[in-house]
C-alpha cells in the first residue's frame, strides 16, 4: 500500500464517484467507498486492480486526487455543491495550465514548459498567485486543488520530481477544457435563443 | 557488454532485453544473458506491462553500468516508457528496475536508442524521443540515483527521432537524428554550445538517411566517426563515415557491411542462403561457426519475404572505450548482432 497509496485511493474514489448511489445513506455510502478501497486490492496475475488501472492512468496529479475526494464528499453529502461561478473559475484556472502546457509539451513548440517543473520556483509563485486569487473569491475547492498539490509537492509524495505532475494530468486536462467549452456553448445558445425570441416578439409602433 | 532485445517477433510479450560479455582477450563473446523480461519489469514497476523494447548499456565513469529499456503498457511504441537499472559489479547483479518519469502526458512516448553522455557532475545525459502525435527529440538530465532532474528539448515537430548525441568538449556538444520526413531525406543535426540546455534547431547535412538509426563518436582529433545507412532507401549497406566538427566535409571510411547487389535489390532464397552463408562464416568468430547450419535452415519472414529475401544492417551503436578502442554493433539481418572493433591505427590507415 505504501508505494501505492495513491492507485488505491484513486481506484476507489473514482469507482465511488462513477458508479450510481442508489440512494444509499451516508454510512452505507462510507461503507461502499471502503469495500471498493478494499477492492482495489485485489490481485490478478499478480498485480492488484488498482496497480493494472495505474498502469494505464499513471499517478493521478494530486488536483485530481483532491477533485474526486471533493465529488465523493458532495455525494455523501458531507459538502455543499460549489456555486456556478465558482465552479467555472476553477475550470478557467486549470483549462489554461493545461492549454499552457499540453501543445507545447507534445512537440508543438521547441520550448517545453514541462521543464519548468523541475525548478519550480517561478511555477510555484504562478499558481500561489493563482490560489490566493481564488481565496479572495473564496473559491475553496480550488485553494485546496492548488494548495494540496503544493504541499504534495513539497512533501515529495509522488514518484515524480516534476511541480507539473502534482498539478496536472490528462484527466483534469481535459474535463476542464471540455466542462469550459460545454459551458461556453450553453451561453451562446442560451444568448442566441433569447435574441431569436426578442427578435419574434411583436413590436408597437 | 552489449544489449539488444531478441524475441519472436518485434513487439511480441515473449521479447526480453539480452545482453552478452565480451572477453576482449580471447575477442570472444560469452553466452547469451536474460537482463530483463516483460515479467520482471512489471514486477518491479508494479505495472501491466505489454511489451519491451530498445535497450542502452553504458559504463559510467564511476564503473557503474547503466541499463535504459523501452516498456509498453498500452498500445505501440508510442506509450512507451523508459526503465533503468544499474549494476556495480560489471554486470554480475542488476539493481530492480525502475521507470523513468520523463512527460506529464500519463508519462508515456519517450523512448531511448542511443548511449548517454556522462556529465562531469556526476549527472547522465540521456538521447531521448518521443513517437505520440509528433516525432521528436529530447535530451533527459538524470542524477546519479537514476531520477529525471531535467529536460531539453533537441527537435520539435513530426519528423526527427533517435539522436545520437556526441559532446565535443564539456559545453559543445553534436546531436545526429533520424530523419522521418518526406522532405531532406537526410540526416539532421543539432548543436548545443550550454551543455545540453538549449539545442539550435536540427538542420539537414550531407549523408542521405532513408529513416533510419544511426550512431556517432567523437574522434582525438575534433572529428566523428558516423556509423550510419547512406542511403536514400534501404538498409542494405552499413558504412563507416568521418567528418569534422563543422559537419561540412564528410569522407567514407569503409562498408561495413552491404548486399552484393549495389542496388539492394532482394535475391532469390537459394542464392540468398549461399551468400549469407559466406557472410556469417566470415563473421562468426570460432565460437559460434557450428551455428551456420541451424541459421540457414531457420532463415524465416525476418529476412525473406514474398517479393525475394534482402540483406539489412541496421541500428548501429556506438562507443569509444577507455582503452581508446572504438565498439561498433549492429543487427545484422534480424538475426543477429554484430560486433566492430577498431583503434586510431586502423582508422589513420583508411583515411
Amino acid at each position: 500500500m505504501p508505494g501505492l497509496w495513491q492507485a488505491h485511493l484513486t481506484f476507489a474514489l473514482f469507482a465511488f464517484v462513477v458508479l450510481p448511489g442508489f440512494g444509499l445513506g451516508r454510512l452505507a455510502q462510507g461503507l461502499v467507498l471502503l469495500l471498493l478501497l478494499a477492492v482495489s486490492f485485489v490481485s490478478v496475475d499478480g498485480l492488484s486492480l488498482a496497480a493494472y488501472m495505474r498502469s494505464f492512468t499513471e499517478d493521478v496529479a494530486i488536483t485530481t486526487l483532491v477533485a474526486l475526494a471533493f465529488f465523493a464528499a458532495l455525494r455523501m453529502g458531507l459538502l455543499d455543491a460549489p456555486s456556478h461561478s465558482a465552479r467555472v473559475q476553477l475550470l478557467i484556472v486549470m483549462a489554461a495550465l493545461a492549454l499552457f502546457l499540453y501543445p507545447a509539451t507534445m512537440g508543438l513548440s521547441h520550448l517545453d514548459p514541462y521543464q519548468l517543473g523541475y525548478d519550480p520556483r517561478p511555477l510555484i509563485v504562478t499558481v500561489g498567485v493563482l490560489a490566493f486569487g481564488l481565496l479572495l473569491l473564496k473559491n475553496w475547492q480550488g485553494v485546496s486543488m492548488l494548495g494540496l498539490a503544493t504541499l504534495a509537492f513539497s512533501l515529495g509524495l509522488k514518484p515524480s520530481p516534476n511541480y507539473w505532475d502534482y498539478l496536472l494530468d490528462p484527466f483534469i486536462a481535459l474535463f476542464s477544457c471540455a466542462a469550459l467549452i460545454g459551458y461556453a456553448v450553453r451561453v451562446v445558445a442560451r444568448k442566441a435563443t433569447k435574441a431569436s425570441q426578442q427578435l419574434n416578439q411583436p413590436t408597437s409602433l | 557488454m552489449a544489449v539488444w532485445f531478441a524475441g519472436s517477433r518485434e513487439g511480441a510479450a515473449d521479447v526480453q532485453i539480452r545482453g552478452a560479455r565480451y572477453d576482449a582477450l580471447a575477442a570472444e563473446w560469452g553466452e547469451e544473458l536474460v537482463l530483463a523480461t516483460r515479467e520482471s519489469t512489471q514486477q518491479a514497476t508494479r505495472k501491466h506491462i505489454r511489451k519491451l523494447g530498445n535497450p542502452v548499456i553504458a559504463l559510467a565513469p564511476d564503473n557503474r553500468l547503466w541499463l535504459f529499456y523501452v516498456s509498453v503498457s498500452i498500445g505501440g511504441w508510442a506509450g512507451s516508457a523508459i526503465n533503468t537499472m544499474y549494476s556495480d559489479d560489471f554486470g554480475e547483479s542488476w539493481s530492480t528496475p525502475r521507470q523513468l518519469i520523463t512527460t506529464p502526458f500519463l508519462n508515456i512516448s519517450t523512448l531511448v536508442r542511443n548511449a548517454p553522455v556522462f556529465h562531469r557532475d556526476g549527472t547522465i545525459g540521456l538521447p531521448v524521443y518521443h513517437e505520440f502525435l509528433g516525432k521528436f527529440a529530447e535530451y533527459l538530465y538524470i542524477s546519479p540515483t537514476g531520477d529525471v532532474v531535467g529536460k531539453s528539448r533537441i527537435s520539435m515537430g513530426t519528423d526527427s527521432l533517435q539522436p545520437t548525441v556526441v559532446p565535443m568538449d564539456e559545453q559543445n556538444a553534436i546531436a545526429m537524428l533520424r530523419y522521418a520526413g518526406v522532405t531532406h531525406h537526410r540526416v539532421l543535426a543539432s548543436r548545443t554550445e550550454d551543455a545540453g540546455r538549449t539545442w539550435s534547431k536540427p538542420f539537414p547535412i550531407d549523408p542521405a538517411n532513408p529513416n533510419s538509426a544511426l550512431a556517432a563518436v567523437a574522434t582525438p582529433n575534433h572529428g566523428l566517426l558516423v556509423a550510419l545507412n547512406d542511403l536514400e532507401d534501404g538498409r542494405f549497406r552499413l558504412r563507416l563515415m568521418e567528418t569534422n566538427s563543422s559537419l561540412e566535409l564528410w569522407k567514407p571510411v569503409i562498408d561495413l557491411d552491404e548486399s552484393p547487389d549495389p542496388e539492394g535489390n532482394p535475391f532469390s532464397p537459394q542464392a540468398y542462403r549461399e551468400i549469407i552463408g559466406d557472410k556469417f562464416r566470415l563473421s562468426s568468430g570460432p565460437r559460434r561457426l557450428s551455428l551456420v547450419d541451424e541459421f540457414l535452415t531457420n532463415l524465416d519472414q525476418r529476412v525473406c519475404k514474398t517479393h525475394g529475401c534482402d540483406f539489412e544492417y541496421e541500428y548501429p551503436y556506438f562507443i569509444r572505450s577507455a582503452d581508446g578502442l572504438y565498439h561498433l554493433v549492429y543487427s545484422w539481418n534480424n538475426t543477429f548482432i554484430k560486433h566492430v572493433s577498431f583503434n586510431d591505427a586502423w582508422l589513420m590507415e583508411q583515411l
